[in-house]
C-alpha cells in the first residue's frame, strides 16, 4: 500500500456504496410484502391494533417485564415518562449522550443538569451526581450506551437514598442483560429506540418498558390509542402511537433478534482483533452487562499515539465512503441551548470533552461484512504507520 | 339485519346488531397494495428506511405540488406537526393562542405541549368555525399566535383572518387537516396563512398510517421546522436547536401516503357517491339536515355531518347511544368542547354560546372506505325506523332497567 492507495490522496475510494454506521437490519422484500398484504387485508392501520398488541407482548416475554407501551419514537417516549412521572424542576442527566433525553426535558417542561461521564465505561460518572443533587431535582436520567448499561445498582441507591426518581434511555441496549435480567427492568421506567440505526428496528419506533402499573395505565392513556385499557388521570395527552406498519417491522425484527445480535458480535470481535494492534486507537468495551446486543463500535483515538486528530481520521474515511461519527459532538452542554442558559457549566465536563473529542463511531451491522472490516482496519493500520506523510 | 320491525330488535334493548363489523367515521381509505409495495422498493433500493430518505423527499414535493406552495415538511404526525409549528410560529414572550374550543380533542393539549395558554374563541354558527369576528375579542397584548381551524364540512373565515392576522401583525396558523382537498377563490388550502397543517393518519384523506405535514412560502420557516422535526439537526452541525424533536416522518408512512396520492382522485368519486347517497336518502327526513358541501370549493367529500334539528323527536345523544348499539359508530361533532373539559393547565375562556349551543347538535355518521352505500341505506332506514317510533323508545329508554 502506498499513500497514493488512499481515496483522500487520488485514489478510488476503498468502497463503492458508504458503508453507514448504523444497524439498519430490515426485513427480506418477501417477508416485507407477506406483513403488508395481512395488514392490507385486515385494512388496520393505527390506533393499537392486532400487531402491536403481538409486539407488546412478545416484548414483554422477551425482556421480562410487566409492561412494554410501544411508541412513536424514542424521544416522544421520554416526553411521555418525564409527564407521566410528574417531575418538576431539574433533571440529571449525562452530558455525553444523546440529544433525545435533553429534548424530551425541555418539551415536559424540566431543566436539564448535565453530569460528566466515567472516562473508561464512557457511562454517566456516579460519584459526581451527589453534589449535583439539590432541592430542585427530581429525577436522574440514566443512559446506556454502545452495548453496555449504567451501574444500575449504584444509581437505584443513590436515587432511593436522594429521593429522587430514576428512569433510562436505553436506545443502545435493547436486549442486552445485567445479570441476566434484561434492560427495561431498570428503574422506574427504560426507554427504547428502534429506529433504524438501533438493533431493534422499526424504521422508527420506541417502547417504553415499566413494572409499576400505575405508571403504565397513566402512559397508554396518554399515547392516545383505542382500546389500551381503561383510561387514567393524566394532565396532557400526545399521539404517542405507534403504526401497524412499524409495529409488523418491529415484530419481524424481534424474531432476528438472536442472528442479528451473533452478527454484531462476530463483527465488533474482528475490530478488536485488528484495532487492539494499531496503536492510538482503542475501542470501547461494552460496560456492565452480561450480555451485550454488541450494536456500536466505538474507537477512541489517541492522537499522540496515533499520529492523526480524530477529524483527520474522519475526512480520511469518508473519502473512503466509510461513514464515521464524533459520538455526541459538541456534548449536550454545549449544545444550543443549554451552553447559553448554563455557560458557569460549560467547563465542568472535562472527561465528556475529552471523549467527544477523541471517540468515533464506526459501522457495523446488516450492510458491513467481515471482508469490509478487514479492509477499513486496513486503512488504519495503514494511515497510522504513515502518519507524518499524511499530516503533510 | 338489515331492518327492524319493532321495539326488541333495536341492539341496544338486546335485538341483534345491525352490522357485524363496526361501521366507522374514519377514513381508512386503503390504497393499491401493489403501488404502496412499488414505492417500498426504494427503500429496499437505498437501504434507508428513515431519516429524511428518498421517499420523504418525493412526498413533500407531490404535496407541495398539490397544494400549489413552495414547501411542504413532513412529520410523524399531525399533532407533532401542529406543536412544532405553533413553537416556531409564536411570538416570543407571548403566552396565549386563540383557538376555537369547538374543534379536535387534543388541541388544547397540543398548545399545552407547546408551553401556551389556549384562549379559547366562539364560531360561527354558519361554518361551525372560527372567524375574524370570534378571534378579535380574544386579541390582547400576550396573543402569540392566532390557529384557524377548518371546520369538517367547508372551511372557516380564511379572508377575514388572513386581513385580522395582517392588521395586528400577529402571525397565523391554519389547522387544515378536514380541507386537504379543497380550494378558496381558485387557491388550493394550504397557502393561506403562515402556514397550514395537514394530518396523514390513517382516519384522514391521505392516509400514511400516521403522519403529518406542513405546507408554506415562506423558505425560513420551512428550514427551520425540517430541522426542528429532525431533533434540531440539519444533517451538517450537529447543534441542538432549542426546541427540537424527533418528529421525522419514515420511509414507510411516506410511502403509504404516496400511494393514497395516486388513488386519491377516485378517492374523492367514492366519497361523493358516500355524500350523494346520504343526501338523496336523508332529504325526507324530517328533523334531520345534511350539511351540505359548497361544490365550488372542490371539496374531498371524507365525512359527512349532520345536524338534529329542533323537531328530531330524540336527543342527540340518545340517537348516538342507539346508532352505537347497532355497530353504527356515529360519533357526537366535537363534544364536549374543549372549554367544557377538565385541563390541568392554564387556559382562558369565556362565555362561548354558540359553541356550546352547536355542540349539542350535530353527528358524524360512518363514512369511508369501510362504508358503502347500501351500508348508507341501511343506516338511513333505522334513522327512519327511530324517528318513527321515538316516543316509544324515549319511554323505554327511561324506564329502569330497560337496557
Amino acid at each position: 500500500m502506498a499513500i497514493t492507495d488512499l481515496a483522500l490522496f487520488g485514489a478510488p475510494p476503498a468502497f463503492d456504496q458508504p458503508l453507514p454506521i448504523g444497524q439498519r437490519y430490515f426485513p427480506s422484500r418477501e417477508r416485507y410484502e407477506a406483513a403488508f398484504r395481512g395488514i392490507f387485508e385486515r385494512q388496520y392501520y393505527t390506533e393499537y391494533g392486532p400487531l402491536n398488541r403481538q409486539l407488546e407482548q412478545k416484548l414483554q416475554q422477551f425482556l421480562g417485564v410487566k409492561h412494554a407501551i410501544c411508541v412513536t419514537n424514542e424521544t416522544i417516549g421520554l416526553m411521555m415518562v418525564g409527564d407521566a412521572m410528574g417531575l418538576s424542576g431539574k433533571v440529571i442527566l449525562p452530558g455525553f449522550a444523546s440529544i433525545a433525553s435533553a429534548q424530551s426535558l425541555r418539551w415536559a417542561g424540566l431543566e436539564p443538569v448535565f453530569c460528566d461521564a466515567d472516562p473508561n465505561t464512557h457511562h454517566i460518572d456516579i460519584d459526581r451526581i451527589a453534589a449535583l443533587i439539590d432541592k430542585g431535582v427530581s429525577a436522574i436520567i440514566g443512559v446506556h450506551l454502545w452495548g453496555g448499561a449504567c451501574d444500575v445498582q449504584a444509581l437505584a441507591n443513590l436515587a432511593k437514598v436522594r429521593g429522587v426518581q430514576l428512569y433510562f434511555e436505553a436506545a443502545h441496549a435493547f436486549g442486552c442483560m445485567v445479570d441476566d435480567v434484561r434492560i427495561g427492568n431498570f428503574g422506574r421506567a427504560e426507554v427504547f429506540s428502534f429506529h433504524e440505526s438501533n438493533i431493534l428496528n422499526a424504521s422508527e419506533g420506541g417502547c417504553i418498558c415499566t413494572n409499576d402499573d400505575e405508571l403504565a395505565a397513566r402512559l397508554r392513556t396518554m399515547r392516545s390509542s383505542a382500546g389500551a385499557g381503561k383510561p387514567a388521570e393524566v394532565a396532557k395527552t400526545v399521539n404517542g402511537r405507534m403504526s401497524e406498519a412499524q409495529a409488523a417491522i418491529a415484530l419481524m425484527s424481534l424474531e432476528d433478534f438472536s442472528a442479528n445480535r451473533r452478527n454484531n458480535e462476530t463483527l465488533y470481535r474482528l475490530y478488536a482483533t485488528r484495532l487492539g494492534n494499531i496503536p492510538g486507537l482503542k475501542l470501547a468495551q461494552p460496560a456492565g452487562v452480561s450480555l451485550s446486543n454488541y450494536q456500536c463500535v466505538v474507537c477512541q483515538v489517541d492522537e499522540r499515539e496515533y499520529g492523526l486528530s480524530c477529524d483527520r481520521l474522519i475526512g480520511l474515511l469518508k473519502a473512503e465512503n466509510v461513514e464515521t461519527e464524533r459520538c455526541f459532538y459538541p456534548g449536550l452542554h454545549r449544545c444550543l441551548p443549554y451552553a447559553q442558559q448554563q455557560p458557569q457549566r460549560l467547563e465542568r465536563l472535562p472527561n465528556t470533552d475529552s471523549l467527544r473529542a477523541s471517540c468515533i463511531l464506526l459501522p457495523v451491522g446488516a450492510l458491513v461484512s467481515a471482508q469490509n472490516i478487514a479492509r477499513i482496519c486496513d486503512i488504519l493500520d495503514y494511515a497510522n504507520r504513515i502518519a507524518p506523510s499524511i499530516r503533510g | 339485519m338489515t331492518k327492524k320491525n319493532n321495539l326488541d330488535e333495536l341492539a341496544i334493548f338486546g335485538g341483534t346488531r345491525m352490522f357485524e363489523t363496526p361501521k366507522p367515521t374514519s377514513n381508512l381509505v386503503r390504497p393499491d397494495l401493489g403501488t404502496f409495495l412499488g414505492y417500498s422498493k426504494v427503500m429496499f433500493d437505498s437501504h434507508r428506511y428513515t431519516d429524511d430518505g428518498a421517499l420523504v423527499k418525493q412526498l413533500q414535493q407531490r404535496l407541495a405540488d398539490f397544494h400549489q406552495t413552495q414547501y411542504c415538511v413532513a412529520f410523524c404526525s399531525g399533532f407533532w406537526a401542529l406543536a412544532l409549528a405553533i413553537s416556531a410560529l409564536a411570538r416570543p414572550g407571548k403566552t396565549e393562542i386563540v383557538m376555537p374550543s369547538f374543534t379536535y380533542r387534543r388541541m388544547a393539549d397540543i398548545a399545552a405541549w407547546s408551553k401556551l395558554k389556549p384562549h379559547f374563541c366562539d364560531v360561527e354558527e354558519s361554518t361551525l368555525a372560527n372567524s375574524a369576528k370570534t378571534v378579535r375579542p380574544c386579541l390582547n397584548e400576550n396573543t402569540a399566535l392566532i390557529l384557524g381551524v377548518h371546520p369538517i364540512v367547508n372551511f372557516c373565515d380564511i379572508n377575514g383572518l388572513v386581513g385580522l392576522a395582517q392588521e395586528k401583525n400577529i402571525p397565523l396558523l391554519f389547522d387544515s387537516v378536514e380541507s386537504v382537498y379543497e380550494s378558496s377563490a381558485g387557491r388550493k388550502i394550504g397557502c393561506f396563512g403562515a402556514a397550514e397543517i395537514f394530518s396523514l393518519g390513517a382516519s384522514k384523506l391521505v392516509n400514511g398510517f400516521e403522519g403529518g405535514y406542513l405546507t408554506t412560502n415562506d423558505a425560513q420557516l420551512a428550514e427551520r421546522l425540517s430541522m426542528l422535526r429532525n431533533s434540531g439537526r440539519d444533517g451538517q452541525r450537529c447543534e441542538a436547536t432549542p426546541g427540537g424533536l424527533n418528529a421525522r416522518l419514515n420511509e414507510i408512512h411516506a410511502a403509504m401516503a404516496l400511494a393514497g396520492l395516486d388513488d386519491l382522485e377516485h378517492q374523492v368519486a367514492r366519497n361523493r357517491e358516500r355524500y350523494q347517497t346520504y343526501q338523496r336518502l336523508l332529504a325526507p327526513l324530517k328533523g334531520i339536515r345534511l350539511l351540505e358541501f359548497d361544490e365550488s370549493h372542490h371539496p374531498g367529500y371524507k365525512n359527512i355531518v349532520i345536524e338534529i334539528l329542533d323537531d328530531w323527536p330524540l336527543s342527540r345523544d340518545d340517537t348516538v347511544r342507539i346508532l352505537n348499539a347497532e355497530m353504527i359508530l356515529a360519533r357526537a361533532y366535537y363534544t364536549p368542547p374543549l372549554h367544557r373539559k377538565r385541563m390541568d393547565y392554564p387556559y382562558i375562556t369565556a362565555e362561548l354560546p354558540v359553541t356550546d349551543r352547536l355542540a349539542q347538535r350535530y353527528i358524524l355518521p360512518p363514512c369511508g372506505h369501510l362504508v358503502s352505500n347500501e351500508d348508507i341505506a341501511i343506516i338511513v332506514e333505522l334513522m327512519k325506523f327511530i324517528s318513527v317510533n321515538a316516543a316509544a323508545i324515549q319511554i323505554r329508554l327511561q324506564s329502569p332497567g330497560s337496557l
